[in-house]
């Protein structure tokens, strides 16, 4: 996979750039700072980016901004932004939306899943951290969500972090097909008609996460 | 006047002084040579005027306010030297009328008190008095033609019944022209403005004065004091007294504090006159009680007078200050009545400025305190520039400065009064506005504080978050690094590694959100909503509108929520808690409330109490036992 990775400080930038080197991907670009990420993006058009959150010129959210501007490119390869610690300011717009992930950095110690998620997002899929659908979903279970079982919101749950059927199943001690009959009744209860299951499951995670958010107060 | 016959008649009484003067040394008369030169002073000053306001007749009248005594004492020492067996020249044209020229001593006078202070006539009419006095002064040199005195007593003389007539016919005009010369100056002082009245105060201080001297002077030829003794001190009056007066009075009418001197010598004149009144007055009635010849009569009458005397003094000064200098008299209690309402708590002592304003008659008038610092304020507070304005004082030190809108020397003297009357409601306001800055300041120091502790923690918090953790990430990373070469043994170590690296950084994670919430940045309602996954109990949060908060703000009302719910955990042994934020009038609203055991003490939670103080917040907490707790915070 080609990707463009986006970091300020050089240790973690290194560290980054050869893990995902051993993890078999090429890195077409590191840089360490939000505006030579946008030149490298439309130049190198890789597969994914990745992008600290917090970079350099401003030290603000100049990664979360650079993330929806490479979204709304004509090219728009997957971005995962990778943070300290929660913050969703500048980024909210794109949480729960196809081809974006959010993680905290720590994630990337474990790197099956870490992969896994990159993968995920470069096609097209969604990858959030379980700490930010927490963060999101611990408010206010809202109106849409108040007909699910508490099982059903365990399976979107995971969902919402991005992941398969398969790994929800291993995660829940479930077969594959019982995650499929929650999956089915899930979409029933938000009223999601079947028009391709992927589009389906990004409905279901952005519904559960707009009205998970009502409270979010951002 | 003429400026000529004005000039001509002040060199005429230079020059009267002058051959006076010489006569007197030649002849070795030291009366005379007294006198002539104590009129200098008078003619000095009438020369004086008579540069400045050459068209004025108060210069020549003031010139011949003592040339006049210096004339009478010329006349004298010519007449006796006719006797002489070696005369003075013109010696045989004095010596008729050595004994009656007397009136001449206050000719001067008399003119200056009709034309003072501005030179002319108070009207038509009054040039009349000047005749009558020249009339009674020619029936004085008629009835006294040719005589002379020897030792005290006057021999020769004309005689028969017209004298007597004449006599008393001349004294009579003298007596009551000088009556209407002194009722022109009441006249002119009735309707004179602030600076007439203030030079015509001058000339009645004088005349008062020398008035007392020359009734002093006959009641001491009554008891039989030498002619000399009796009426020199008269004589002082009216040569030196009266001309400095109005000299003073007209080139600088406000040099010294002319009311004050006036009012005081008129009180005691009057006292002096009244119990004197008293002591005849119970000597009369004690002695036709008692018959005449004990001695119990003086004594009663001194011991009575004695007891009236103070408390008359003290009314009468009272009375003549209000009615001789009413409008300082009336100033001064109005200040004083302030400060009393004060002391009583009816006033601010602030409205002291307002207060001297009106009692100074001077809208302009500016009241600056002093700072212990060495600055200058107004009485609100505002710092000013020091003024080169009256300084006023207490205990040594100058507390505050008072500059005036109106300035003169009079003002001056005035305020410095008025000041004095008030320094206490100056000196308190002085130091309610110190104690006011003191406290603001501290309050101000607080707040600081608390804005650099926040400032601080949020910087703590970024380091941890953006120093130590990405480092400590960036060598679990090359541990991947590594383990992704090794053998499966190794591989197991690492994971370990990893493990307990993660486990760090999860422990740092909570430190910093200890520390400073990272959810703030995402705004207070994020942060608030992730107290939400910490708690193992139902916690709702409602959040309405929020107004804009700085950090140290959002802080603190983090703290609060995040503290009353801690509370309700730790000790309420509460099933539901509900924390509210809602915008409220500008200011934040927020509340904790949940369903435990209450009994919060009503001063319990002192940090939190202070943190919230800092902001001049107010914490509220209600906690009955049994009925849970609503702790209640608005920023």
């Amino acid at each position: 996979m080609r990707i463009v990775v986006a970091e300020d400080s050089v240790l973690f930038r290194e560290g980054l750039v050869r893990l995902l080197t051993d993890l078999g991907h090429r890195v077409v670009a590191a840089v360490g700072d939000a505006t030579s990420l946008l030149a490298d993006v439309a130049e190198t058009a890789p597969e994914l980016a990745i992008v600290d959150i917090r970079m350099p010129p401003d030290h603000d959210s100049d990664g979360a901004r650079a993330a929806v501007a490479i979204r709304d490119s004509a090219h728009a390869p997957g971005v995962v932004l990778l943070s300290q610690h929660i913050e969703l300011r500048h980024c909210m717009e794109l949480i729960g939306t196809p081809g974006f992930g959010y993680l905290l950095k720590d994630r990337v110690l474990h790197l099956n899943q870490f992969d896994e998620a990159l993968r995920r997002v470069a096609a097209g899929g969604v990858a959030l951290d379980p700490e930010v659908v927490q963060a999101l979903v611990r408010s206010q279970q809202a109106n849409a969500l108040r007909g699910l079982t508490e099982r059903e919101n365990e399976v979107l749950e995971l969902v919402a972090q991005g992941h398969s059927n398969t790994a929800i199943g291993a995660e829940l001690g479930l077969s594959e097909r019982t995650v499929e009959t929650h999956m089915r009744s899930i979409f029933g209860k938000l009223g999601l008609l079947d028009d391709g299951a992927t589009h389906r499951r990004v409905r279901a995670v952005v519904t559960y996460l707009e009205s998970a958010g009502s409270a979010r107060g951002t | 006047m003429a400026p000529l016959t004005s000039r001509v008649l002040t060199a005429a009484a230079i020059g009267i002084t002058g051959a006076g003067l010489a006569l007197a040394v030649v002849d070795r008369d030291g009366a005379a040579a007294l006198t002539c030169l104590a009129a200098v002073f008078a003619v000095g000053c009438g020369l004086v005027l008579v540069r400045r306001e050459p068209s004025s007749a108060v210069a020549p009248a003031l010139a011949w306010s003592s040339a006049g005594a210096s004339t009478v004492m010329l006349v004298e020492v010519l007449a006796r030297s006719s006797y002489d067996p070696s005369p003075h020249p013109f010696a045989e044209l004095a010596r008729p009328i050595w004994v009656g020229i007397w009136p001449v001593n206050v000719a001067g006078v008399l003119v200056l008190l009709l034309v003072f202070p501005d030179g002319r006539l108070p009207g038509r009419r009054w040039a009349v008095l000047p005749g009558i006095f020249a009339c009674g002064t020619v029936a004085m040199v008629a009835t006294g033609w040719g005589a002379r005195e020897v030792g005290d007593r006057v021999v020769g003389g004309p005689s028969g019944s017209w004298v007597t007539v004449v006599g008393v016919l001349g004294l009579l005009a003298i007596g009551s022209s000088l009556v209407l010369a002194v009722a022109s100056v009441v006249l002119r002082y009735r309707s004179g403005d602030a600076v007439r009245r203030e030079q015509i105060r001058w000339l009645m201080l004088a005349a008062v004065l020398t008035v007392t001297c020359l009734l002093a002077g006959w009641v001491a030829l009554a008891v039989g004091a030498p002619l000399p003794m009796a009426f020199t001190p008269f004589l002082v009056g009216v040569v030196v007294l009266l001309p400095a007066a109005v000299g003073v009075a007209i080139v600088r009418h406000d040099l010294f504090d002319v009311d004050r001197v006036l009012s005081a010598t008129a009180a005691w004149v009057l006292t002096l006159i009244g119990s004197s009144a008293v002591f005849a007055a119970v000597v009369l009635v004690t002695g036709r009680m008692v018959g005449e010849s004990t001695g119990l009569a003086p004594t009663t009458a001194a011991f009575i007078t004695a007891l009236t005397l103070l408390p008359l003094q003290r009314y009468l000064a009272i009375a003549t200050g209000r009615l001789v200098d009413h409008d300082r008299f009336v100033a001064v209690a109005e200040v004083e009545r302030f400060a009393a309402d004060v002391q009583a708590g009816e006033r601010t002592p602030e409205e002291v400025e307002e207060v001297l304003r009106l009692a100074q008659r001077d809208p302009g008038l500016r009241l600056v305190l002093a700072r212990p610092d060495g600055t200058w304020v107004d009485i609100r507070g505002c710092e000013v520039d020091p003024p080169a304005a009256i300084a006023v004082r207490a205990h040594g030190a100058v507390i505050a400065r008072i500059e005036l809108g109106r300035d003169s020397a009079r003002a001056r003297r005035r305020i410095a009064e008025l000041a004095r009357a008030g320094w206490v409601p100056i000196e308190v306001s002085r130091l309610r506005l110190e104690l006011r800055e003191a406290l603001a300041e501290a309050e101000a120091g607080q707040v600081r504080l608390a804005e650099a502790t926040a400032a601080e923690r949020k910087r703590l918090e970024r380091d941890l978050h953006d120093g130590v953790q990405p480092r400590l990430v960036a060598t679990g990373m090359r541990l991947r690094s590594l383990q992704l070469r090794l053998g499966s043994t190794d591989s197991v170590e690492v994971d370990t590694a990893v493990d307990e690296l993660e486990a760090t950084i999860a422990e740092l994670r909570r430190l910093a959100h200890g520390i400073r919430p990272s959810r703030l940045d995402d705004g207070l309602g994020a942060a608030l909503a992730s107290l939400r996954a910490q708690a193992p109990v139902p916690v709702q949060v409602r959040i309405g509108e929020l107004p804009e908060l700085d950090d140290l703000r959002a802080l603190t009302a983090y703290f609060v929520a995040s503290e009353g719910v801690a509370n309700a955990l730790k000790h309420a042994n509460a099933a539901r808690i509900e924390v509210y934020a809602q915008a409220s009038d500008g200011r934040l609203v927020i509340e904790v409330r949940d369903d435990g055991i209450g009994g919060i003490p009503p001063l319990g939670l002192t940090g939190l109490r202070d943190r919230v103080q800092y902001l001049h917040g107010e914490l509220q907490v209600t906690s009955p036992a049994g009925t849970g707790s609503i702790i209640r915070a608005v920023l």
